[in-house]
């Protein structure tokens, strides 16, 4: 940056960075090809057969579970001359992954079982020829996948970024998030960069402004400060708020591990790159993203509320609600930036005010993986 | 007589294959040993590598199903039987006659 800027601002990211297929394209490989990728709620693989199909980076990642119980990863191509294996999103399959092509087939866990004239090329490895694995780790009920055949430590770079931001490794499991159920699921097609989504999570500077039902709730968020600025801390619900509900109504009891300390607050946690969480009481509210272009991000939105609530046939809609609201005044905001990133007057990028500086250390860390 | 395995070597539910020409598979249900030409009918896939619900043998390429006990296709895409043979336990050992028993229609 050349121009100087005094001290209460911060430059963001140029324009470019939100425009540019080729930067989008070396963001596909240094990020979401190389770091923990959230892809599939793991009850909705629950049973032997299951399957699903995501496109993480520039690849088409299956995930199935096998009739041992366990989830597994692999590249979605067939080993003989590359179809694509799995078209649907979602599936069954009885008892294996058979490529539509000329039949090669493999088994749940991925070792070629089947082929045409199979037995007279005893010399075929069937491990070896099986579908290519992808790491895979289960954690608070979704399978996480990294495409790097080293990967960062999951610890670190995944558990890590919610200890950091509530400030103990511990606290996350109160919220017994991997036995939660899905009350309810939106799935946001925006026409948006995967960086401006991020850049609001962060940020509450927006949140007087856009977000009435959400400061209604969370009288703290009208001042601008994100539960993101801070470490541990816990946004305090309105006096009047009974629950993180569209109009303060009553929730649902304390998911069981949540104490009194964690009660009546509102917690929020951004797992680097495509993840982000929020924390109440009597449920989370858990974010994928899925970049898809670099002015297009599909955001997959699950409610997750304990047993009792969901089997319960219990009314939700009014937690839903209200962050369905913040979600789509979010996207909206965003869908008005994306237009204007390819704009000369943001050719050079933005500025950063002071309750929105930690957003510049998010800038470091992409811009350190890109260069 | 063809040599195949050890009896304690063919556990229920599972097949061995001999190689031969043609290659035959003796399969397990239950511990009754039934023995049939490897070789699906419809393409070349090798039946020992199906799948095996009681006495049906399910082709891993096209889900075409063989009786066990008489060769028959159960439905398409096979229309040809495999052929079935004799199967010898002796000293616990598995043999399979290597006359072929003709097919029953
Ligand atoms: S490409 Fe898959 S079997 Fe040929
Ligand atoms: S090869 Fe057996 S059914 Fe086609
Ligand atoms: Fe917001």
């Amino acid at each position: 940056m050349t121009v100087s800027l005094p001290p209460s601002l911060l430059a963001t990211l140029p324009g470019r960075f939100y425009t540019d297929p080729s930067i989008f394209a070396v963001e596909q490989e240094r990020v979401f090809e190389s770091m923990w990728f959230a892809v599939a709620r793991s009850s909705d693989l629950a049973t032997p057969g299951r399957f699903e199909t995501a496109d993480v980076g520039r690849e088409s990642v299956l995930i199935v579970r096998g009739r041992d119980g366990r989830l597994r990863a692999f590249l979605n191509v067939c080993r003989h001359r590359g179809a694509k294996l799995c078209v649907e999103p979602a599936g069954e399959t009885k008892r294996q992954l058979q490529c539509p092509y000329h039949a090669w087939t493999y088994g749940l866990d991925g070792k070629l079982v089947a082929a045409p004239n199979l037995t007279k090329m005893p010399d075929i490895d069937r491990v070896e020829y099986g579908l290519i694995p992808v790491h895979l780790r289960e954690w608070l009920g979704y399978a996480w996948v990294c495409l790097a055949g080293d990967p960062p430590s999951f610890e670190d770079t995944v558990v890590g970024a919610a200890r950091a931001r509530l400030g103990d490794a511990e606290m996350i499991n109160h919220w017994e998030v991997d036995t939660l159920d899905v009350g309810r699921r939106i799935v946001y097609d925006v026409k948006a960069n995967w960086k401006l989504i991020i850049e609001n999570f962060m940020e509450c500077y927006h949140c007087a402004t856009i977000h009435p039902e959400l400061t209604e709730v969370l009288p703290e968020f009208a001042d601008g400060y994100a539960a993101q600025y801070y470490v541990g801390h816990g946004a305090a619900f309105a006096e009047e708020a009974q629950g993180f509900t569209v109009d303060g109504s009553e929730g649902f009891d304390r998911i069981g591990g949540v104490g009194e300390e964690q009660d009546r607050k509102y917690y929020a946690i951004t797992v680097n790159p495509q993840v982000f969480i929020n924390l109440v009481p009597d449920h989370v509210i858990f974010h994928r993203m899925f970049p898809r272009s670099a002015d297009r991000t599909v955001v997959v939105c699950d409610w997750l509320y304990t047993k009792e609530v969901v089997a319960g046939g219990k009314d939700v809609s009014r937690s839903v609600e209200l962050f369905h609201r913040v979600n789509r005044q979010d996207f909206d905001a965003c869908e008005r930036c994306q237009p204007a990133m390819s704009s000369r007057a943001y050719a050079k990028g933005g500025v950063l005010v002071p309750s929105e500086h930690h957003i510049a250390a998010f800038h470091d860390w992409l811009t350190a993986k890109l260069a | 007589m063809i040599p195949v395995c050890a009896l304690a070597d063919i556990r229920p539910g599972e097949a061995v294959r001999v190689d031969g020409d043609p290659p035959i598979s003796v399969f397990n249900v239950d511990g009754e040993l039934y023995a049939i030409d490897d070789t699906c009918t419809h393409q070349d896939a090798s039946l020992a590598d199906g799948w095996l619900e009681g006495c049906l043998i399910e082709c891993p390429l096209h889900a075409s199903c063989f009786d066990l006990r008489t060769g028959q296709p159960t439905g398409p895409p096979a229309k040809v039987p495999v052929r079935t043979h004799e199967v010898v336990v002796q000293d616990g050992h598995v043999y399979v006659l290597a006359v072929a028993v003709p097919v029953t229609t």
